[in-house]
């Protein structure tokens, strides 16, 4: 009886969603909450050129989670936005996403980009599973207007920013806004401490049991702590939206994160100029936004449709100057100008991917690093971190 | 009779446990973002209703709210009819073999953990079509039988069968006994049946997480956890959310209060 | 017998099987796999026990949410207690206020969770001083028993209250007439008369709070680092988004059997003190 009931329940309701209308629906599944408005903008402008169809923008907490109980139902979304970390290589290897290898729109693309999310993995040698819209990177945004107030000259050091938050510290200004309520909000940090002090070929090396994190990775942890001992004292209270809210209120001089947290910055109207240095030698950059549609598209067409409006130049240069990332386009240069003075390094081949991206989720780095900035305990850290790679290795295996 | 006065006090004291979260919530949805700074536990200067006409538009509230009621209403109201009568075909047949181990084994299920069956329902559900309300529903009522028919039977069994064979005697069959003899005296415990079956439905939030696919599809609970992800919202805005979340179940029990209380207690005590 | 009787039951059955046993014994049958829950999968025998016990960290999932449910059924039974025993004395206004307590279990844990969240991150500390209570990873847990108890205690009390309510007036004259003092009075005869009442509290409280997961979601999302992560959370967080769901899966099966595990053995223990009080 209640089957009997449910039918037609089921067939109403979902028709109840789309009632008179005869378009097609593409659920366009997008990871990036800051980028929500932006992506309305863009739909809004495509939806206009294709009257028949409409695309509904998916957005949700914890999207890796998300995206992983989409597929248990066998229901990949029919356009993806992903972020290019290692769930993107977990998905692309088990051949969740389509093959890109032949597609015409790819000869914009810089290849360099292109092989950066390669290397995260594809399901059979030579495939492309995701195409690369546009980049990020992990420098160390600063407010111009305190730093000119206390005469302070963006460091170009590890012993500069240190000088840098000291005094800032000794002049009653908070060095740095931290918000480790949400725990992957050290991660850039790390990221870029880990692609400098670690040894390039670390991974490889920790695969084949040649080397440990206890052995590479002391410097990355002790440099981390120290860095962030000068935040404010509710660090562990405070999440990542509050962080961009308060930065932006000048209530601190620096913010550790992400070009990517620029926007959602400017969006709470600072009244100073936002820039980006970086200490290190080499700047950490990868792929901010991938955008790929499942192997077997359930609408092939209108999805390919889409793609091929957002991988087009003029949407993805509309995009990045809106969410202030850079392009993947050859030869692609940004003009914002707290991106600018990151550019040289572009030039000067000065830039790493984002170490992070090699270890495991299930390794839970994010929740490890969090750990070890509230109990200081290095050796636990480096420790824990080698035994959950181990045992997500032979898990694995 | 003497009425113990420091008793008293000393109970409405404690009560203040549950009423000043609550407080805190409609002043801090009321207020403005500037406003918000110390305990917060002042009134707004001036009420910032806004903060309502923000968080409507940003869950999408009439949506939420209709999906959540749309679901209610349907578990409740296939829980009543559907439950009852598999109970009663059990209550009636407790001594033969058959209808006591469906009895158990129904009853078993309230021991399974619910991330056991997670996945392959979210497989399942999606590959029969159920992954909207209505196989929400549909999951709610079957899942709901585990303790609806333990509650059902015992009372079942302790109504006299003497009712049912007079009318068996004036010629009506058994869906005829059920419907216009069994039903109407199940009164009292379908009232508990329904209100637990309501309080469940409308404040679930890992079966829905996990099970609805459509964004359209979306509960009450669902948005305010999906609001945790938008960006430059103020807490004010998101406590006008939580407010109009929590407001409709608080209305329903504000009015039926008596009823909701003595039929949570049926439930328990029966169980 | 009436043939009406077996089409009662047998859309239910087929229903309930479909549903409920099937996913139940395919959730088996996949903690016997490497399978991420989507692409390719092989069989790999027992290996996901073998490795859930060498573990730590489900371990440490474990151990708190044991230490969480513990502390949470104690805490919610004697504040039950004591709330219902009070409602249930002479006092004014006691329809209002036995109101007033079960409000919070019509509520949703989750929406709940978030505006504690916020109490424990801004208005505690003002008032109180100190930190955010859910920031410390030593201390976060007491959050979420603050949240849990809350809730909790309302559905509690009414129980307790329809047990007091069973108790005649006169033997508590009687007792008094002894010359039994408060205390005297409720251990001795108050209490072996709701005992059923508590038994059904223990059990239920007890299980519920093993399978805490909304309450940790809203509040501490499992940290700092993992010290909050309860078994459920950990099986859903990394059952998907850790990607390794046929181990988690695992995990699962044998949380079920220390839930079975910890039902019957509650049952004993307290029926058996019912009968010998």
């Amino acid at each position: 009886m209640l089957r009997r009931l449910a039918a037609p329940l089921t067939l109403c309701l979902v028709m109840a969603g789309c009632a008179g209308d005869s378009r097609v629906t593409l659920d366009f599944f997008q990871f990036k909450p800051e980028a929500t408005e932006t992506f309305d903008k863009l739909i809004a402008a495509f939806e206009r050129e294709h009257p028949n169809i409409r695309v509904v923008q998916n957005h949700v907490p914890n999207a890796e989670t998300a995206i992983r109980a989409r597929l248990v139902r066998g229901d990949v979304p029919d356009v993806l936005a992903l972020s290019g970390n290692s769930v993107f290589g977990e998905l692309a290897e088990a051949g969740v996403f389509r093959d890109f290898s032949g597609y015409a729109g790819r000869q914009a693309i810089n290849p360099a980009v292109q092989k950066v999310l390669d290397d995260l993995g594809t399901y059979r040698r030579g495939e492309v599973n995701g195409l690369p819209m546009c980049t990020a990177a992990n420098p160390i945004l600063y407010n111009k207007a305190i730093f000119d107030q206390h005469g302070v000259q963006p460091p170009k050091t590890w012993d500069e920013l240190i000088a840098a938050a000291k005094r800032f510290q000794a002049a009653g200004v908070t060095p740095f806004y931290l918000t480790l309520k949400d725990a992957w909000t050290a991660l850039p940090t790390f990221n870029s401490l880990a692609a400098n002090l670690a040894p390039p070929d670390f991974f490889a090396g920790r695969t084949a049991d040649r080397t440990t994190f206890a052995q590479a990775y002391p410097d990355v942890a002790r440099r981390l702590a120290e860095l962030f001992q000068y935040g404010q004292p509710d660090r562990f209270s405070r999440g990542y939206d509050e962080g961009n809210r308060e930065f932006a209120q000048g209530k601190s001089a620096m913010y550790l994160q992400g070009t990517f947290a620029i926007p959602a910055i400017r969006e709470a109207e600072p009244d100073f100029e936002i820039g980006a240095f970086t200490p290190m030698e080499r700047l950490v950059t990868g792929v901010d936004v991938v955008i790929t549609m499942p192997r077997e598209p359930r609408r092939p067409r209108e999805s390919q449709l889409f793609v091929d409006y957002l991988m087009s130049p003029e949407v993805i240069r509309a995009y990045t100057r809106e969410q202030v990332s850079i392009p993947s386009l050859k030869d692609a240069e940004s003009d914002d100008p707290t991106l600018q003075p990151l550019m040289p390094y572009y030039a000067a081949g000065k830039v790493t991917g984002y170490p992070d991206h090699h270890i495991p989720l299930a390794v839970g780095l994010e929740r490890l690093v969090q750990q070890f900035l509230i109990d200081g305990d290095q050796r636990e850290l480096l420790a824990e971190l080698d035994s959950e790679w181990d045992k997500v290795m032979e898990r694995r295996s | 009779m003497r009425r113990n006065w420091w008793l008293t006090a000393l109970m409405a004291a404690g009560s203040l446990t549950v009423l000043v979260p609550l407080y805190f919530t409609v002043v801090t949805a009321l207020k403005t973002p500037e406003e918000l700074a110390g305990a917060g536990f002042d009134l707004p200067r001036n009420p910032a209703w806004g903060n309502f006409a923000e968080a409507w538009e940003l869950t999408n509230y009439p949506q939420a709210a209709l999906n959540s009621a749309l679901i209610t209403v349907g578990a409740v109201a296939l829980t009543l009819l559907t439950n009852s009568l598999v109970a009663y075909a059990i209550a009636r047949n407790f001594h033969r073999k058959l209808f006591k181990g469906l009895y158990f084994y129904f009853v078993s299920a309230l021991f399974v953990p619910f991330p056991i069956i997670m996945l392959p329902v979210v497989k399942q559900t999606s590959l029969l079509g159920l992954d909207n309300q209505a196989g929400l529903i549909l999951l709610y009522v079957v899942y709901g039988l585990a303790f609806n028919i333990f509650l059902y039977v015992g009372y079942i069994r302790s109504i006299p069968s003497s009712l049912e064979e007079a009318a068996r005697v004036d010629g009506a069959g058994t869906w005829t006994v059920f419907w216009r003899v069994i039903f109407p005296l199940l009164a009292p415990m379908n009232a508990t049946v329904g209100i637990l079956t309501f309080l469940w439905a409308w404040n679930d939030f890992l079966l829905p997480l996990v099970v609805l696919s459509s964004p359209d599809a979306q509960t009450l609970p669902l948005v305010q956890y999906v609001f945790q992800s938008q960006f430059n919202t103020n807490h004010t805005v998101a406590f006008a959310s939580y407010l109009m979340a929590l407001a409709p179940v608080l209305l329903v029990y504000v009015f039926a209060q008596r009823w909701v209380i003595s039929g949570v207690l049926r439930g328990s005590v029966k169980g | 017998m009436s043939r009406a009787y077996y089409w009662m039951v047998v859309p239910a059955f087929v229903l309930f099987f479909l549903l409920h046993t099937v996913p139940v014994l395919q959730g088996f049958y996949y903690s016997l796999t490497d399978y991420p829950g989507y692409g390719e999968h092989a069989f790999v025998g027992i290996r996901n026990y073998v490795n859930l016990f060498k573990d730590d960290r489900v371990l440490e999932a474990y151990l708190f949410t044991f230490q969480f449910a513990i502390v949470a059924t104690i805490l919610t039974n004697v504040i039950a207690l004591a709330v219902a025993v009070g409602l249930n004395a002479r006092i004014r206004f006691q329809t209002a206020l036995r109101g007033i307590y079960f409000i919070p279990n019509v509520l949703a844990i989750l929406i709940v969770g978030y505006i504690f969240n916020y109490l424990f991150a801004n208005s505690v500390p003002a008032i109180f001083g100190g930190t955010n209570l859910l920031a410390d990873p030593d201390l976060a847990w007491i959050g979420i028993v603050i949240v849990a108890v809350w809730q909790a205690v309302a559905f509690n009390i009414v129980i307790y209250l329809a047990g007091l309510q069973t108790i005649p007036e006169d033997l508590h004259e009687a007792a008094m007439i002894d010359g039994a003092g408060r205390w005297r009075r409720f251990w001795s005869v108050v209490f072996p008369l709701i005992a059923p009442f508590f038994t059904v509290n223990m059990v239920l409280s007890a299980k519920n709070f093993l399978q805490v997961f909304d309450h940790i979601v809203a509040l501490t999302n499992g940290g700092p680092g993992s010290a909050t992560t309860s078994v459920s959370l950990l099986i859903y967080t990394g059952g998907f988004q850790g990607g390794e769901y046929a181990y988690q899966t695992a995990n699962a099966i044998v949380y079920f059997v220390i839930i079975v595990l910890v039902s019957i053995f509650q049952l004993r223990i307290l029926q058996r003190r019912e009968v010998t009080m």
